[in-house]
């Protein structure tokens, strides 16, 4: 694998009662694009905090090129988006570029980065007056303002309609095309496909899968199938099953090989649907047999 | 190092410029004290006018300092945009001198009100040297309390700080001297007031308004003070991982 330029080993980390993670290993390599999936509360910014200097582990270690990341220069080639978006509410979004630009030697510049992120319209405007995507992009550019080597971006495209988000994800990959790192969480199994290469699960606090994005998709991808019949009989692959009178649920890996066997077993169904199941969902459906199995249990 | 320093002055300054609400009562306040309280002791002629004058500059530039930066530090610990800051490639000293520079511009804005109220309504005395000494002591004063201030804004949550910052700061400024003069305090008020860093900036700042050698006691009580709230304050800054939630 290529160098590490961030890593987490056997981390732990509690709030008060909350065991926020109970034992992460986690590395991103150079150049790699590293999504970290989860539902909401698994873990993920946690992980994000603690790489970007800004928490301490209290068991284990974090590293940021080698350094502990609360070390300044371990920060000097970092961009961070964090979850929350807050800016000095009088300032206006080129006055915070402006500041952050100065704590790096070689910043973008600020009509490069406006242009990029879509900022002209409201760069201008004090930043308490901004809408939740206007400040959403803002806080995105702030990550990439100081040419960053590796950037960290906790759930980027939260409250982005579709279009700004497609822009954002090319450029997200222009930035990993030029040897950018960037590790991002997300609980859109769809965003990690769209970006990353590899992905990493983590549900309370501990990784429950790790592995190149078609793997996870394989296991977690469920598809929720809907139709109206009156009548099923057993299928092949449904890993879950309900049913409100004549209109039945099933969840399934693969959509596309229950809609061929319920077409060849001569189902009749009418008003089909089928939708990707949420994170959460696919997580408790599809790994829960997997505990079984393996003899460990979750939570 | 001074580019940053420089950079977060500016933001840090312009957000306060543009919020009145904020600017207009710090600066106006240590005056509008002074026109209740003050003048009275000031009315026993020109040194009175004079030794009040000064501690009413004084309480200014503690108010300043301390009151207003404390619950500032503790209000942007609460905020996301802080969490952000701490992950760029800076350490905590261009952090703390800006809010350092931009309370000796609001504090010299306040103890300037003072005195051109005091001018009003009492008859201080204040030539060239000795408005220029005070000055000095007034600048050198600040920086403890900012200090503390800070200190204070790391230690606790923005609600807390209002509250802690009104009982540790106004029992200082009272047992300091700076509304009542030394010997109108209480007896055991009295005894106690030499040793607070309130006292010993009063005495620096009446020495100097009335051409008077500074105190080297004053000095070396308040270069005291200068460190162990220096050393508070990084510390408090070093410990804090962000504001915590329960």
């Amino acid at each position: 694998m290529s160098p590490a330029v961030a890593e987490l080993s056997d981390v732990h980390k509690r709030y008060g009662a909350t065991e926020a993670l109970r034992g992460v290993s986690l590395t991103v390599g150079e150049g790699e694009i590293v999504a970290l999936l989860g539902p909401n509360g698994a873990g993920k910014t946690t992980a994000i905090n603690l790489m970007s200097g800004l928490r301490r582990p209290d068991r284990g270690t974090a590293r940021l090129f080698g350094r502990d990341p609360r070390d300044p220069v371990a920060r000097r080639s970092i961009g961070v988006t964090p979850q929350d978006t807050a800016f000095p509410v009088r300032l206006t979004g080129r006055e915070v570029i402006a500041l952050v630009r100065d704590h790096f030697p070689d910043p973008v510049a600020t009509p490069d980065l406006i242009g990029r992120f879509g900022l002209e319209e409201f760069v201008d405007r004090q930043t308490g007056g901004l809408s939740g995507g206007q400040r959403r992009r803002l806080a995105l550019a702030l990550a990439f303002a100081g040419r960053a080597d590796v950037v960290f971006l906790d759930e980027p495209t939260t409250g982005l309609d579709a279009g700004v988000r497609r822009d954002f994800w090319d450029a997200v990959r222009a930035f990993a095309g030029n040897g950018g790192t960037v590790l991002l969480t997300t609980h859109y199994l769809e965003e990690a496909e769209a970006l990353a290469s590899r992905a990493v699960l983590i549900d309370h606090g501990r990784i429950r899968l790790a592995g190149g994005i078609d793997d996870i998709r394989a296991r977690v991808g469920l598809k929720r199938v809907e139709l109206c019949a009156p009548a099923l009989p057993a299928l092949d692959g449904v890993a879950g099953i309900g049913n409100t009178g004549d209109r039945h649920a099933l969840l399934t890996r693969d959509a596309d090989a229950l809609v061929r066997e319920l077409v060849a077993r001569g189902v009749d169904f009418r008003d089909l649907e089928i939708r990707p199941v949420s994170l959460e969902d696919a997580i408790t459906t599809a790994l829960r047999d997997d505990d079984c199995a393996d003899g460990s249990t979750a939570g | 190092m001074i580019r940053l320093t420089a950079a977060h002055c500016r933001a840090t300054l312009l957000e306060l410029y543009r919020s009145p609400g904020y600017w207009v009562p710090t600066v106006v306040f240590p005056a509008m004290l002074f026109s209740f309280f003050g003048a009275s002791i000031a009315g026993d002629g020109i040194r009175a006018a004079t030794l009040a004058t000064a501690s009413f500059a004084v309480y200014a530039v503690v108010g300043v300092a301390f009151y207003q930066f404390g619950v500032g530090v503790a209000q942007d610990r609460e905020s996301p945009w802080e969490g952000f800051v701490r992950t760029l490639p800076a350490p905590a000293a261009p952090r703390i001198a800006a809010r350092v520079v931009a309370a000796l511009i609001f504090a010299a804005a306040a103890a300037a009100t003072v005195i051109a109220v005091a001018h009003g309504i009492a008859a201080p005395r204040f030539t060239a040297a000795s408005g220029l000494a005070l000055a000095a002591v007034l600048a050198m004063g600040l920086v403890p309390f900012a200090l503390f201030g800070v200190a204070l804004g790391y230690l606790a949550s923005a609600k807390a700080a209002v509250a802690l910052a009104n009982m540790i700061y106004l029992p200082l400024a009272f047992a300091g001297g700076l509304w009542i003069p030394p010997h109108g305090l209480p007896d055991m008020v009295a005894a106690l007031s030499p040793f607070t860093p309130t006292r010993q900036f009063a005495e620096l700042a009446w020495a100097a308004a009335t051409h008077t050698p500074l105190p080297g006691a004053a000095m070396v009580g308040l270069a005291a003070y200068t460190v162990v709230f220096g050393g508070l304050a990084l510390w408090a800054y070093h410990r804090d991982q962000g504001a915590r939630f329960r």
